[in-house]
Formats: C-alpha cells, structure tokens, sequence
C-alpha cells in the first residue's frame, strides 16, 4: 500500500520541519511543546505504519530510495531498512516521543529543548536509515550537536564540562571511522572502476580486500564504534555526560546514541571487512567481558542513582558486543534484541531517576529511603525498571541475556562463566539499591509533607515502557522476526553457523 | 593582444584610481563603501561574461596573464572577499578620516590577488604580490592612532620584505638556473636538468621561505596572531580569506607547474612542514584569550590542512585544496566580520565578552555558531565537504612508493578533532554560560549592512555545504586547468 511514498524520507522529514515550527514558537512554551509532541507523533506513526509494511520474510533492504547528491564524488542519498534497523527505527521514534512528554515540565528555553530533541531524533533515524557511507557519517555527527547544548544548556552544576567532554570523545572517535571510511571508499573504487559511498556498492567486494587491508580498517572502524557504544577501556565520558545530562537527555543518550554504535558494528564492521573482524575477535570479545565486569561492579560502588544506572549501561552494552563477536546467528540476533531490550529498560531507569531527583531533591541512595511508602506508583516503575535489567524471566531483558548467553557458550564454552558471575553482581547491586531506596526507614529527604508521587507527564511514559518491556518479554518473537532473516548474509560472511 | 583577458583587472584598477576623487567631493563612507561595490560588482560580471560567452582561456601579452578556470575561480574568491569586507566596511568605518584611501587600497590589494591567480609568469606574480602586500601595510595601520595597530603594521612590513626578498632572490636564482621566468619554461627546464641541483635547492629553500611567509606556514607565522589581532577586524578578515590565499595560488603555481618534475626533493619537505603548521596553529589556539588571536592561530592550522595538497600532488587534491580555500574564504570572512560587527556594537574582542551572546543577538550567534563548526569540519557544512576532499585525497596518493602520504591525512584528522576544543569553548561561552547575575541584559544593535555581510558568509557556508556538487565540478576544472 506504500508503493509510492518515500515513508523514510518523511520520516526524516517531519522532525525536521518540526524542529524549525518549534524553534520559532519562542514565545509561547505551551505551543511549543505541543508542536512537538505532534512532530514526534507522526514519526511514531509512520514507524508503526512501516513495522507493518515490511516484509518480514522478504530480506534485503525495504522502503528503499535513491537520489544523487553528489555525482562528483560519487555521494548517493540512500535510504533503507532491514530487520535489524526496523526494530531501531521504531526504537527513536517511540523514545523521542516518550522523552517529549516526560519533558513537560521544561520551563527554560522550551523552544529550543523542544527543537533539540526533534533535531537529535532526525540525526539519529538518519543512522539507522542511511546507506551511504558519507550520508550515514553526516547523520552521525548532526547527533553530536543536539546531545552537546541538551547537556550544556539544560545539565546539572558540571554540565560545561561534561558537555564538551562527550562531544570532543564521540568527535575523535567519529573522525578515526571516518579515515576508515576513506579507505574502503578508495580500495572499493580501485576495484570496481568507479567512486561510491554505498554501503552496498563497497560491501559487495570489500569482504575480498586483502586480510592486512582489512585489520588496519576494522580496528579504524571498531574504534569509532566501542567509544559510542561505549566500551570499556574507551567509557569515561559516558558517567559524565550521563549525570549532568537532563533526564531526556540520558533517556536518549542511553537510549539511541549507545545504540548507534552497536548498531554501526553490525551494519558496517562487521557485514564490510569480516577477514578483519576474524582478527579481532578476541579483542572484541575481550573487551566485551571487560565492560560487562568493569560496569557491573563499578555499579555496585555508586551512591548517586543515576551514575549507578549509567554504569549498567556499559555493562549491558557489553552483553550486545559479547553477542555479536559470537558471530552466530543466534549470538548476533540476540545482541540486536538486547539492543532494543536496554532501549526499552534504560529510558525507565533513566526517567525514574528524574523523577525521584525532581520530587526529593536527590539522588543519592543513602538519603533516600521508604520511598514505596510515600510515593507507590514511582517505586512500582522503579522495581519494574530494575527488575528488568536484572534479567527477570518473562521482562525483555531476560530474553535477550539468555540468547547471548546460550550463544556464548556454543561458541566459547566456559568462558560463559564470566558474565554470568557478573549477572549476579547485577542481580546484587539492583536488590540492593533497591532495599535502600524504596524499602527501609524514612528519611528526612523522603519524609516530608507534602512529597508528590508521579505526574501524569511522567507516569504515562513509564507506564507505556512497562508494559512494552513485558509484552516484548512475552512474545519476544515480534522483535525476533524482524532481525533474524536479515542476518543471514553476515553470518555467512563472518563463516559462522 | 587580448585585452579581455585583463578586462576585470582593468576595471577594478580604474574604480580604485576613481574612489580617491570621488572622495574629495563626497566623504561618506557608506557611499564610498557603495561605488567600491560596484566596482567589484562589474568586475564580478566581466569574469561571469567571460565564460557565459564560452571563451576558452584568454591569453594576454604572450601568456603572461590567462583567464582560465583557475584563474577564473580565485578571481571569483578575491572579488567575493572583497565585497563581503567593504560591506562590512561602510559601518566599520564610519566617521574615519580617511576613508577613500581605505576602499582604494582594498580594491587594489584585490587587484593584486587577482594578478596573482591569472599569472602565468614569476615576474608577475611577484608583482602581484607586491602590489596586495604594500597595500595591506597601509591597510593594517589605517588607525594610526591605534598603539596596537601601528605596531602590527610595522611587523607585517619588515616580516613582509624580508619575505619579499627571499622570494626575489629564489626567483633570480631559478632564472639563473633554466633562463626563463614563465612557469611552463621553468617546468620544461627543470626536467631536463641535473646537475645544477644543489643550486635548484637553495633557490626551492628561498621560495619555500618567501611563499612561507605569506601564508603564515611554520616556523615563519610568528607574525600572523600579532597582525591579524592588530589590524582592523575588517582588514583582518581580507587578511585572512584573501591575501594569504594569495600565497596559495603563488605556491601551486610554483610547485605543481614549475616544480612538478623534482617533486621528489621537495614533497616530503612540505609534507613535513604541513603537518607541522597545524599542529602548532590548534595547539596555539586551545589557550587564547583573544578572539582574534584564537580565530588567526585556526587559521595558521587550517594553511596547514590546505598545504596537504602540494605534496599529493594530484588533480584530486589540488581539487580538495582550492575548495578548502573557497569555504575557508567564508568561513573565516565571515568569523572575523561577525568581531567586527560585534566591535561596531560595543562588545569586547575578549572571548570571556562574548558570555551570554546568544541572548543578546541571537543572529550573531547563530551565525557565529555556524561558521565556528564549519571550521572545525562538523557536517553538513561547507568546512566538512572540503575536508572530506582534502582529507582523503592523500589516501587515494598513497600508491606505492608514496605510503607515508596517509600520514598527512591522519594528521589533518586528529587535529580536527584538537580544533573542535576551542571552537566548541566558544560556542559554549555564548550559548551555555550565563551571565553574572547583575550583567545588564540589552539585545545589541547591529548594523543592518554588516549583518547582511555575515549572512553572505553563512549562507555560502550552509549552501555549499548542502550543495557542494557544483562546487566540487568548478573545483575540478581549476585543477584540471592548472594542470593542463
């Protein structure tokens, strides 16, 4: 039924006509923020409309549309999507949503909050649509500059600094893939004849290049990748900017961003130079248990509840890029799920932390406590939040864990010990801030008068997400039939089952 | 001859001849700022006409001036300076007591850049040269009340003639060498010798210093912070988009004409000294104070990203070179008359002045917001689209035999990413900081024809971001008509 309209381009459309209405609406806060909940409402839509046009079964890209854009260097405007972007696409359009009404009681600056986060949302549906080598860098560096000011303007006390730490990290990181991406641009038109930035132009023969070719380049890529997504050693930015973020800001930063690079690993690293992902296996592998154990633990270690939720990131994250260095179907899928399961569960997390810094005034689990006494709804979300991360069966979270796990101990053996020690750790930090915040006695911070529970804005985000991070848990295979037929071409690259 | 060769030379020479009589009747600066416009403006269509009517290059005098692509472009870049700086001008200097003298030597110095690109002769690109250096001296010092001023004035002079004669001295010694001063003589010259290569190099070393000088490359850009902080914003501007490009054009013409065949002896050289000069111009900048000395130290980095193309030597690169020139022309233009119209307004040249800028004029910070990320190469800008040429042009070079050229474009990467730091500070003084608490909040006054030369800039500078085909295409004839 959609033959003949662009609905990716319109996706991208919509947010960015949305941003220029809002950023205009200075005047009057309340029409602002209406105008972009509409503007993040179509694209919610049209994303919707898109989960159920595609064809599940069909393969290869969908919805495509090509336009020349710049003939002299071979510059294609390509859109796509196959079963592992969908599931993205529908991921920020649904966030970004989400994160606008929670945003509702923005008071400074409304318009500009407002148009930053249509402007991040276009950046970031851009990523996950491109198919064009430059195309995608552009959508990968327009995300930097919303997250920069929604941290530097509306962040907490160390936002200056935390704000141009994020951007100068994510920046380096960026401009070492882009040095990679020159050199699949050159060596592709060595051997085709002729210059493109397709991603499928170049991954028709960059899988044949030379194997020393092909190391050099993947670790250029790789680098651009684990530092978004980000892994350990290459994370210290990300307890920052997370902290003095605004909560939007984190919702989307862990939310979107992490995801964009996992997401770069599996559409271009890997698919593109798998000779030299085979080399860098170990690494990859390595470095993924080194972020699960490192984040699980420097979890437990916190005070501050929001630093606490920004650590598990890394650690989850990990479980995605543990996943993919499988290199088996199963390990591959499993890590996209987990990618939309932490989505899912990092934006509750995220929020109900906003909510319990904006009604007690901090966030700082000593000084909290008996917060289910005072404030019921918020402390439900809050056990429905963490209970999901940890990995309880039946939530999203468990479903994605046991299939990386599973896949890991086909291909490792053993080894799978690691992060499942570490999935205990989870597991104690959780209950444990838990028993401390929501359970015990009150304190004086909680133990106030007039303590407000959630407010609409903010219960209906989390409601919304809660019983997405159930019915997901449930009936996995909604997400599931998206990604797996799409992996095929990868896996067999990468010469795996 | 064919004198239509030189026709846009010609009448922009005649309005800066015309300007000082006008001024003896009307003294306003405005009107002053408007004839030099128009000037420019007929000199802007006489090169349009040229090629509308399908002219092949033009060749004046036996080849010692051309209108060809290239010459075509920077003569395009120089005119389109020029007009974005008078426009400035006509507010800037308001009320000055010299101000046909101004517009006179603009358009003069302006004359001289574009002697520069249609030269196809060492003699007249010396002359050229000439003729843009004198009159920027005076230009530099034109408040001669002004302490800072006037000392940097004076440094420019010296450091300018002593480059002036480096460069005579190089030129006399290649005469010496291959008896001819057209650059295609030196060119076939050059290939066929060997035996005086010692000599070959001292005269390479003399230009090499000559050329250095002019566009600020290290170790000889000392003199650049203190004359672009010193001289009047607007200068500055023409200073830093115009007459240093100059040198560029002079260099290409020099080593990728007449050089091309010892290119050997020379590219690691320059490879060396362009990594060099934009490290130290982004390391320099990371801690400045000053506005004006932080944009003049990103623009002794970006000399650095634009000398990549000298050693790659491709049609690709030099490609990659002159666009980076066109969007550093705007960029940077368009940088340091957002100073001037600030200054015009009554806020200081310190970075810390700008704190809170957005809520006082929120265009000039946009705009400045703009341009400060197009500099640091941030897409889609126009900055991006030339670094992406620029930046990749030494990976496709790097053929056997030539690896190392890959190390030019890493070098140009990282130090991207180090120029963000401070590009990025100011950004964040004029968006995320606040003011102090009592700070009097008043929104700015700007000048109607000022603003409306910033929008110039950042209009080019998003437009040829978005839209950088047909830029690339006039790009690529230049090259290719250099090479030719």
């Amino acid at each position: 039924m959609l033959e003949n309209i662009p609905i990716l381009s319109l996706l991208l459309l919509f947010p960015l006509i949305g941003a220029v209405i809002t950023f205009l609406l200075g005047k009057n806060p309340k029409a602002a923020k209406l105008s972009a909940l509409i503007f993040s409402a179509i694209p919610l839509v049209l994303s919707l409309v898109m989960l159920i046009d595609y064809v599940q079964t069909g393969g290869g890209y969908q919805f495509k549309e090509s336009f020349t854009w710049i003939d002299a260097l071979g510059i294609q405007y390509i859109l796509g999507v196959d079963g592992i972007s969908v599931p993205m696409v529908f991921l920020s359009t649904l966030l970004v949503f989400l994160a606008i009404i929670f945003s509702w009681d923005i008071e400074h600056r409304t318009n500009q909050y407002m148009a930053l986060m249509l402007v991040l949302e276009l950046g970031v549906l851009g990523v996950f649509m491109a198919l064009d080598y430059f195309v995608f860098y552009i959508f990968w560096e327009i995300v930097l500059i919303p997250m920069y000011f929604l941290i530097g303007v509306w962040g907490g006390p160390r936002r200056s600094y935390a704000a141009i730490k994020f951007f100068i990290y994510t920046h380096v990181a960026s401009l070492v893939m882009l040095l990679g991406i020159f050199a699949l641009y050159f060596e592709a038109a060595s051997v085709n004849g002729y210059y493109s930035f397709g991603m499928e132009t170049i991954n028709a023969v960059s899988p044949f290049f030379a194997e020393s070719f092909q190391v050099i380049v993947f670790g250029a890529l790789f680098f651009g990748f684990a530092v978004k997504m980000p892994m350990f050693p290459f994370h210290t930015w990300l307890p920052d900017a997370h902290v003095e973020a605004p909560t939007a800001g984190s919702v989307l930063l862990a939310g979107l961003l992490l995801k964009m690079g996992a997401y770069g690993i599996i559409r271009v690293a890997l698919p593109a130079l798998p000779t030299g992902a085979n080399e860098w296996q170990w690494i990859m592998i390595t470095m993924a248990l080194l972020s699960i154990v490192y984040g699980a633990v420097m979890c437990l270690a916190q005070k501050d509840l929001k630093k606490m939720v920004a650590y598990s990131s890394i650690s989850h994250m990990g479980i995605v890029l543990l996943g993919f260095a499988t290199f088996t179907e199963l390990g591959i899928a499993a890590g996209v799920f987990q990618m939309f399961a932490h989505g899912l569960i990092t934006a509750v997390l995220f929020m109900i932390c906003g909510v319990v810094q904006h009604k007690t005034g901090t966030r700082n689990i000593p000084r909290l406590g008996g917060l289910a006494a005072k404030m019921p709804y918020a402390a439900t979300f809050m056990m429905i939040g963490f209970l999901a991360s940890l990995g309880l069966p039946g939530m999203v979270g468990f479903v994605a864990e046991f299939g990386v796990f599973t896949a890991t101990y086909d291909a490792f053996g053993w080894l799978l010990l690691i992060p499942i020690i570490s999935v205990a750790i989870t597991a104690a930090y959780y209950i444990w801030a838990m028993q401390r915040t929501i359970f015990g006695p009150l304190t004086k911070e909680v133990d106030i008068e007039h303590l407000h529970d959630v407010c609409w804005y903010e219960a209906l985000p989390l409601a919304v997400l809660s019983g997405l991070i159930v019915m997901f848990g449930m009936f996995p295979a909604l997400v599931m039939d998206y990604i797996r037929p799409a992996l095929g071409t990868v896996v067999s690259l990468l010469g795996g089952i | 001859m064919d004198y239509s060769a030189i026709y846009p030379e010609i009448i922009l020479a005649l309005f800066a001849i015309v300007i000082p009589a006008v001024g003896m009747v009307m003294k306003d600066s405005k009107f002053l700022a408007a004839v030099s416009l128009a000037g420019i403006g007929l000199s802007m269509l006489a090169v349009l006409m040229h090629f509308y009517e399908g002219f092949g290059p033009a060749v004046f005098d036996n080849g010692l001036l051309v209108l060809d692509a290239f010459s075509g472009l920077f003569m395009m870049i120089f005119l389109a300076v020029a007009f974005v700086v008078i426009l400035a001008s006509g507010r800037f200097i308001e009320g000055e007591k010299h101000a046909p003298e101004y517009y006179c030597l603009i358009l003069l110095a302006t004359v001289g850049m574009m002697l520069v690109a249609a030269s196809t002769d060492l003699f007249v690109l010396f002359v050229g040269i000439e003729v843009t250096s004198v009159s920027s001296y005076a230009l530099v010092a034109f408040r001669k009340k002004d302490i800072k001023g006037t000392e940097a004035a004076v440094k420019y002079f010296i450091f300018g003639g002593l480059s002036s004669a480096f460069t005579l001295f190089g030129i006399s010694l290649i005469y010496g060498i291959t008896g001819t001063t057209s650059f295609e003589g030196i060119g076939a010259a050059v290939g066929t010798l060997d035996e005086f290569q010692e000599i070959i190099w001292l005269a390479l070393v003399m230009v090499i210093v000559g050329f250095g000088f002019k566009v600020a490359m290290v170790p000889f850009h000392a003199w650049a912070p203190d004359v672009y902080d010193g001289a009047p914003s607007t200068i500055t501007a023409m200073l830093a988009a115009g007459s240093k490009k100059m040198g560029f054009v002079a260099m290409f013409k020099f080593f990728l004409i007449g050089m091309i065949a010892i290119k050997a002896d020379w590219d690691i050289v320059i490879a060396i000294v362009a990594i060099l000069t934009m490290t130290v111009g982004n390391l320099a900048a990371l801690n400045q104070t000053s506005i004006k000395r932080m944009l003049a130290y990103s623009s002794i980095a970006q000399a650095g990203y634009i000398l990549i193309a000298l050693p790659v030597a491709t049609e690709f690169a030099l490609t990659g070179g002159i666009f980076h020139i066109m969007t550093h022309a705007f960029m940077k233009g368009g940088a340091f008359i957002i100073v001037a119209t600030l200054a015009v307004a009554a806020v200081g040249e310190k970075i810390a002045d700008y704190k809170g800028l957005a809520k006082r004029s929120n265009f000039m910070a946009f705009s400045m917001t703009i341009l400060l990320f197009s500099l640091a190469g941030i897409p889609p800008l126009a900055g991006f689209a030339s670094k992406v040429v620029l930046f990749s042009s030494p990976i496709q070079g790097s053929v056997a035999g030539t690896e190392w050229l890959v190390w030019l474009a890493v070098a140009g990467i990282i130090n991207s990413a180090i120029s963000l730091y401070y590009y990025a500070r100011v950004v964040k003084y004029m968006y995320v900081d606040e003011l102090e608490e009592n700070a009097p909040v008043e929104r700015l006054k700007i000048p109607r024809s000022m603003a409306a030369a910033v929008a110039i800039c950042v209009i080019a500078t998003i437009g040829i971001g978005l839209f950088p085909d047909y830029f690339i295409q006039l790009c690529r004839d230049a090259a290719q008509a250099l090479f030719a």
